[in-house]
């Protein structure tokens, strides 16, 4: 059996040279009892050091993609490599670099918060004096030092994801996937769980996680892809794909005499004539809604063009698209308007 | 290999704790042998008198070597249990993504079962010895019986660990174990084969539970019989062999 040292006490994992991807898929393809097609053609990269995201409903093929790369599905069809290992022909290789955390946390409820990481450090390798260093740190680290030796089925759902997550970086991994890593918990725990990836993104972790919440994917990911039926429909950086859904909306607020805009929102539509076209100017329920390209940029000069010409503006409202609307745009749907669920596999 | 001991080391120390931490894991292992051995070696005190048992003057001395067969075998019954709920939780997809052997897994659950049936039947033996029990064959024969049922219980394990594996529901392999207690009730546990009707003779001769009581009961009565103790390791070694491989196949079938 191969037993190659690949665990380095170094603060920084090891990561390659040559700036490899270090996660890289071609195509894959995943069908589940000849029939349900769960993934149809996944093609995406992510660089060293990337926190990349997979965005998309339930049943849209996130978890099927991440169990490919975790080494515990086979695909039907195309390529998957995870620090530069083909995850087919190389699981060994993959598993001794990879942290995994799994839509639900899973922990052995029999074993307290330190024997889990303590086991997994074992798993992987590390030396005794180093994997109790390594625990100690990591308890500390996630704020579940006082409970260290209690059992992981007492935890809170919070503690829970905090050990799970914990876990899978016992041993420092190269490439850290998470499946949706904040499922489940209430808003304070996950702005926490939040700023601690984002903390293990900036060390160097590679990172890979699937949300289905929009809030997440726009704060942490510096790049991701939009999955539905098992497809990528579109890739980008968060900012990116939003500028791509269109242009930023201003909504001028005005008061009309006897609550008749009319006469002013014609007023705007002529006084900004020059600024912007025609048709970017539409009636808006308070007043006029304008499409602008970076709002926050144009709206002084806006401003002056309508000061003093008798309008009456009284309110001003900005809004960017959101990755909603980029779902939207690709999609035709909500991303809120969840999907099938994946189907059960039943045994006998 | 040695990744395999290492990998099995510490994988069988975590089922341990999760079998032991439980106090319900292991009470009713122990209480049903003990409530079979306090009631019926008084509710059928003069069961010895009919001529098929012999020499034996003393129920309980007869029915202990049964009883401590039957911890063993209660031991495992419902082994494949806690490895079912890990699946289901995903606790075993994350050990399958861990840089471990396949097998490292599967032998983390069953090679402690070994200690767990030899832990429990030696309990077992200790109160039959408090109660009036004695072992012909002392010291020797005490480790020789909780080797026996240590064997027994890997070999066994089986009967818990295929419906486990195939059918993945909790329901169906604990209610199949239960299929398993007309086999120990067919054995010379109670009764010796001479009190027994034809088929259920016949039953008995194929039984290796008869033969790892047998193996017992000759240790504690009349001192080492080679022959009882080499029937009882082969009938062992085959049982063991065949739901051995049949566990491996299914948990292959499981794992990839």
């Amino acid at each position: 059996m191969n037993q190659t040292a690949v665990y380095t006490s170094t603060e920084k994992p090891a990561v390659n040279s040559h700036s490899e991807p270090a996660i890289q898929t071609a195509g894959l393809v995943k069908v589940y009892g000849g029939e349900t097609r769960a993934l149809d053609g996944i093609t995406f990269e992510v660089a060293p050091g990337e926190l990349f995201g997979l965005l998309g409903p339930n049943g849209a093929g996130k978890t099927t993609t991440i169990r490919i790369l975790a080494t515990l599905l086979r695909a039907t069809a195309g390529t998957a490599r995870v620090a530069g290992f083909d995850v087919a022909a190389r699981p060994s290789e993959v598993r001794k670099r990879l942290g995994l955390a799994m839509q639900t946390p899973t922990l052995d409820a029999f074993s307290t918060g330190r024997e889990t990481l303590e086991l997994a450090g074992r798993l992987h390798r590390m030396p005794p004096a180093e994997v109790r260093r390594r625990a100690d740190e990591l308890l500390e680290l996630m704020g579940l030092a006082s409970v260290d030796k209690k059992l992981t089925g007492t935890y809170s759902g919070g503690m829970k994801r905090r050990l799970d997550l914990a876990a899978a970086l016992v041993h420092r991994p190269e490439v850290l996937i998470l499946d949706e890593p904040t499922e489940g918990l209430d808003p304070q725990s996950r702005t926490a769980l939040w700023e601690e990836l984002e903390r293990i993104s900036k060390a160097g972790t590679t990172m890979l996680l699937t949300t289905h919440y929009m809030e997440e994917a726009d704060r942490l990911c510096s790049r991701l892809a939009i999955i539905d039926n098992g497809q990528i429909v579109v890739e980008g950086a968060p900012g990116e794909l939003k500028r791509s859904v269109g242009a930023d909306t201003v909504v001028i607020q005005l008061e009309g005499i006897d609550g008749n805009l009319d006469r002013q929102r014609s007023q705007v539509r002529e006084l900004l004539g020059g600024m912007v076209d025609a048709d970017a100017v539409t009636p808006h329920p308070t007043g006029v809604a304008l499409a602008v390209p970076n709002a926050s940029a144009a709206i002084p000069g806006l401003l002056r063009q309508l000061d003093g010409n008798g309008l009456n503006i009284v309110g001003l409202q900005m809004s960017q698209p959101s990755l909603d609307d980029v779902f939207m745009k690709y999609t035709g749907r909500h991303i809120r308007e969840e999907a099938a669920d994946q189907p059960i596999i039943m045994g006998w | 290999m040695t990744a395999f001991f290492y990998e099995t080391y510490y994988l069988g120390v975590r089922t341990t704790r999760r079998f032991l931490r439980v106090p319900a894991n292991w009470m009713p292992i122990l209480f049903f042998p003990l409530i079979q051995l306090l009631i019926f070696s008084q509710l059928y005190q003069d069961i010895v008198q009919l001529p098929g048992f012999g020499e034996q003057s003393s129920y309980l001395a007869y029915l202990a070597p049964g009883q401590v067969a039957f911890t063993a075998f209660m031991a495992v019954a419902w082994s494949a249990y806690g490895m079912l709920v890990e699946y289901r939780t995903g606790y075993l997809d994350k050990l399958r993504a861990s840089p471990i052997g396949r097998w490292s897994i599967l032998a983390g659950e069953m090679v402690p079962l070994f200690f767990q049936a030899a832990a429990m039947a030696g309990i077992l033996l200790i109160v039959s010895l408090l109660l009036g029990a004695s072992i012909a064959t002392g010291v020797g024969g005490f480790l020789l019986i909780l080797v026996l049922s240590g064997a027994f219980g890997i070999a066994f394990a089986g009967t818990s660990f295929i419906p486990a594996l195939l059918s993945k529901s909790e329901q169906a392999t604990s209610t199949f174990s239960l299929l398993f207690f007309p086999v120990v009730f067919m054995s010379t546990a109670f009764v010796p084969e001479a009190l027994m009707p034809g088929w259920i003779r016949v039953v008995n001769q194929w039984n290796p539970i008869t033969y790892l009581i047998e193996a017992m009961r000759a240790l504690m009565v009349t001192g080492y019989d080679w022959g009882a103790i080499g029937a009882a390791l082969l009938s062992l070694a085959i049982l063991g062999v065949i739901l051995q491989s049949a566990t491996l196949w299914a948990f292959h079938r499981l794992a990839n």
